[in-house]
């Protein structure tokens, strides 16, 4: 029964089509609005800062034992210790400096709200849009057949559990092209342009992070190195690569 | 840092682009990436696509980076007006922007108008307090109208917030020791080994400094990054090995007095002392009786440093940042010997 099932070619033209068409259109679209709406946002300096307080404070970590053990010992100092040392971080500040920061920041809510509203509202629409006007539709057929598992994923919206499954529904022709036209917006909009919602997704998912968090891990780090000057031993090697030299 | 492989892409396209070869696009985007400064080379490249209407169509976007470039290398070469004119062209495409602004103001430093650029950088600070060229900018004006310290202010007020900039400490090293601060340079030169620990410059730059300071334990230190400075480069840099057997009999001197100190083992010394001597051999024969007897007398303990660096000096040494510094050290070091 299931072969029997003819496509009519009004449903290429006026289904299949137009929903392709219309998908890239609107990734084309949300791409222009996003540009218009992102701001430049000055950096906050302290932040910056505590970025460079990091790095610097790990190479001391990681080149301790080619500077003379005083200038170690007076950098550890200024690093660590528990008046002003840059890593010091006073009790009671770190946990709530994040989200003292979201409230007292209303920049960062904003933007967070646009990266969003650029996402959902065109979804929201487009998909409102096609199951008003497209629902039910049978609008392809891939060439190979495929297992029962596939079903919710290709013929979403439409409840007949003996169509084949290599029938496409509408709607799932929908969802088909919102995740997988990444690599034809990369050939339109250039490599680094393209929306990809699947990253965005999960960008959302890192947000909870503490900076000051970094800091006092790096200042334990520096509290707990051992000392050991690694250029009284140069004095041994360099002879040998004279001696060498010489030779 | 520029690695071996660029390094070689580079000299290939250079030589590719001299002849005629074509490729200038592609030479100017490496040297770009690799923030080289070949500003000769840049400006009349760039300036070829710039004039030929079809090139620069070729582009695309990337037309204004390359007006950028090549305004940058414009006045590093002194053409204002070529730089003038890619600035206006980029002025009219972005009317608001700031990075465009900033090649104004430094138009203005080109032209020397100092009290203008700094106004032009001071407004960009405003918009954006956290721009590190404009920081820079602003010292390396500062130095250009030999306000030396004006300049170690800015630096350091930038070191404050970009404290793993290592390019800044350099300068700021630099600049201590062309003012004979030698302590804060060592602090410097300190912190340029903990982000790069293997560059063998910070370690002979270092270890002069520390000569330079004099005392005995400065100087054993000396000795040993010069030690350190020989080791990294396979013993051949001429200055480290003329400075282990400074160092030597200077400590020999300053130790002379008091025997508990542990005995060193002369043996470096005279290893350096034999490598020295082979290498003028090698390669300048004329100047190794010179150095013969230099050593010699340094043996025996008296002091001959004007005769080593006055050899050093007019030897081929093709270190020429070693022999800058030598420059501004000599006069002291013998001081500190003659103490």
């Amino acid at each position: 029964m299931a072969e029997d099932l003819v496509l009519d070619t009004p449903i290429r033209d006026w289904v299949l089509i137009p929903l392709s068409v219309v998908m890239v259109l609107i990734g084309v679209l949300r791409y222009f609005v996003s540009k218009l709406m992102r701001s430049f946002q000055v950096p906050d300096p302290k932040i910056v800062k505590e970025g460079q307080v990091v790095v610097r404070a790990r190479n001391l970590r990681a080149g301790a034992n080619f500077i003379p053990p005083k200038s170690f010992r007076s950098r550890r100092f200024y690093f660590s210790n528990e008046e002003n040392g840059l890593l010091h971080v006073p009790k009671g500040q770190s946990q709530n400096a994040q989200a003292a920061q979201m409230f007292s920041d209303p920049n960062m809510a904003t933007d967070m709200m646009k990266k969003n509203l650029s996402m959902i509202i065109p979804q929201t629409l487009t998909f409102a849009w096609v199951n008003f006007f497209f629902s039910g539709f049978v609008a392809a057929k891939i060439p190979f057949p495929l297992t029962q598992r596939f079903r919710s994923m290709l013929q979403n919206g439409i409840d007949l559990s003996t169509v084949n499954v290599s029938y496409v529904s509408s709607r799932s022709w929908y969802f088909l092209n919102l995740f997988g036209l990444r690599g034809l917006f990369s050939l339109i909009l250039g490599e680094e342009n393209a929306v990809d919602d699947t990253q965005r997704m999960m960008q959302m998912g890192g947000f909870g992070f503490d900076p000051t968090k970094n800091l006092s891990a790096e200042k334990d780090s520096i509290d707990i190195i051992q000392h050991e000057w690694a250029l009284p031993k140069f004095e041994q090697r360099a002879e040998a690569v004279l001696r060498k030299l010489v030779h | 840092m520029v690695t071996k492989t660029e390094e070689t892409q580079l000299e290939r396209l250079e030589n590719q682009v001299d002849n005629g070869g074509g490729g200038a696009w592609e030479y100017l985007c490496l040297v770009g990436r690799l923030k080289l400064r070949r500003s000769e080379k840049v400006l009349k490249h760039g300036l070829s696509i710039l004039n030929d209407p079809k090139k620069r169509s070729a582009l695309g976007s990337e037309e204004w980076t390359l007006y950028e470039q090549v305004a940058i290398a414009a006045l590093d070469c002194q053409s204002l007006d070529v730089s003038k004119d890619c600035i206006k062209v980029l002025r009219k495409g972005f009317p608001e922007s700031k990075r465009v602004g900033r090649l104004e103001a430094m138009l203005l430093e080109a032209k020397g108008s100092w009290a203008e650029a700094e106004k032009a950088y001071s407004s960009l600070l405003e918009d954006n307090p956290l721009d590190q060229v404009v920081h820079k900018r602003k010292v390396a004006m500062a130095k250009a109208q030999g306000d030396i310290s004006g300049a170690i202010e800015g630096l350091n007020k930038y070191l404050e917030i970009f404290m793993a900039d290592h390019d800044a400490w350099r300068e700021l090293a630099e600049i201590y020791v062309s003012l004979q601060m030698y302590k804060q340079a060592a602090f410097c030169y300190e912190e340029l080994i903990l982000s790069q620990p293997t560059v063998p410059l910070y370690h002979l730059a270092y270890a002069d400094v520390l000569y330079t300071l004099g005392g005995l334990e400065n100087l054993q230190a000396a000795k040993k990054y010069y030690a350190s400075t020989i080791d990294l480069t396979g013993g051949k840099t001429t200055r480290a090995l003329f400075g282990i057997c400074l160092c030597t009999s200077a400590i020999g001197q300053l130790a002379k007095g008091r025997n508990k100190e542990e005995k060193e083992s002369p043996e470096l010394q005279s290893l350096a002392a034999a490598a020295l001597e082979k290498d003028y051999k090698q390669r300048a024969p004329g100047k190794l009786s010179l150095v013969t007897t230099a050593l010699k007398s340094l043996k025996s303990n008296c002091c001959t440093e004007e005769m080593l660096i006055w050899a050093h000096h007019s030897s081929d040494d093709d270190n020429s940042h070693a022999t800058h510094l030598t420059m501004i050290h000599g006069p002291i070091q013998a001081q500190t010997i003659f103490q």
